[in-house]
């Protein structure tokens, strides 16, 4: 995505000429350029490996299926698997979004960033977590040395962590951040909105 | 089990012969009783409980205590497929569900059913079954933790909250 340098947009190649005439306004945004490169099988949509293929971190590494699968189906309306251009503008532009913050801590757009960044990142979008939960995400994000969180999975931790944000809210009715839940609404909620 | 049976299998299944089985390694292995690929979310939580050093794959050593896990999983799959139709479908889930002490809505019912049917076909196969059962047990693990007067209900923080969902997923 317009991760702005090296790192994301590089769709395995560009469109034949002409394939895209540029006449039409709307096919001009980074949104439709982008999603035209996606598209490699033309079908005017794209799926989760579609998306795979052309999203690479700074270091070369795919973005995880589960990532691009989690994408994919938050825009993906009819349940289909695959995204049409206009429902992936949305995704464009909301992901867009967490990257802008991602980007500004990923000093070396490597794709990755460290504990201390993402509790500053996390602070920038209006989270406050002690360092426990931060710390105890980045162990989940990345299993093998516990220090940093790829570009992919803070689009999952942020989409997950929104989610679940949302459903606290909801509960929190008298809004002093604590919610008395029963065991069928809990298991609901962690079901239904996790990915 | 017989020490040698364990080891045939397991050097069988250590394919690039790592000593270790890899999630990939596992994956190949373990049949879901249909053409599709067994679940590779069942494959990552099966390698964590038994992967000691955190590293993804699984020794050995703790070999044989996952191997009997998969097939204690498969007795009790094959228990709860009544009409042996190497599914589970939604009255058998409930059956299944029912004999492990849950007391679930229909709604409920349905939302692990449209979770966890990874085919869309309204059942659920024996990997899938498999994760929903892991999950279910992580988030009651969880809740219990904090139902100390064991109503039913608790009350818990947002980050309390977080941490209880966020167990299972990512």
């Amino acid at each position: 995505m317009s991760y702005g340098y090296n790192p994301y947009a590089q769709p395995g190649g560009a469109p034949p000429p002409g394939a895209f005439p540029p006449q039409q306004q709307q096919q001009q945004s980074p949104a439709y350029q982008w999603f035209a490169m996606v598209d490699r099988d033309r079908s005017g949509k794209i799926n989760a490996e579609e998306l795979q293929a052309a999203l690479i971190n700074g270091r070369g590494e795919k973005f995880s299926s589960h990532a691009c699968k989690l994408m994919i189906s938050m825009f993906d309306n009819d349940a289909s698997g695959s995204i049409d251009v206009y429902e992936f503008e949305k995704l464009y532009n909301y992901i867009n979004q967490w990257l802008q913050v991602f980007k500004t801590y990923d000093q070396d757009s490597s794709g990755h960033i460290e504990e201390g960044e993402l509790t500053q990142a996390f602070t920038q979008m209006g989270f406050r977590f002690t360092p426990e939960f931060i710390n105890f995400l980045v162990k989940k994000s990345d299993p093998n040395t516990h220090k940093e969180v790829s570009v992919d999975q803070f689009i999952v931790l942020c989409v997950q962590i929104q989610r679940f944000t949302e459903a606290f809210r909801q509960r929190d009715t008298q809004q002093n951040g604590t919610i008395t839940i029963g065991f069928e609404d809990f298991l609901s909620v962690a079901i239904g909105c996790s990915y | 089990m017989s020490a040698d049976f364990l080891k045939d299998i397991f050097k069988q299944l250590d394919k690039d012969g790592s000593g270790f089985i890899s999630a990939d390694e596992l994956q190949e292995a373990l049949s879901n009783g249909s053409w599709s690929a067994f679940n590779p979310e069942t494959i990552r939580l099966m390698i964590g409980m038994f992967d000691r050093d955190k590293r993804g794959h699984v020794s050995y050593e703790n070999f044989g205590a996952l191997w009997n896990y998969v097939t204690d999983w498969q007795k009790c799959f094959r228990n709860y497929d009544l009409d042996n139709s190497n599914s589970i479908d939604r009255q058998e889930l409930q059956t299944a569900l029912t004999s492990f002490g849950y007391k679930l809505s229909a709604e409920l019912l349905d939302t692990l059913i449209k979770k966890f049917d990874r085919i869309g076909a309204g059942h659920v196969l024996f990997d899938d079954f498999i994760q929903c059962c892991i999950v279910l047990q992580t988030l009651t693990t969880a809740f219990k933790a904090h139902d100390k007067d064991m109503k039913g209900v608790i009350t818990i923080d947002y980050e309390q909250f977080l941490d209880m969902v966020f167990s299972l997923t990512i």
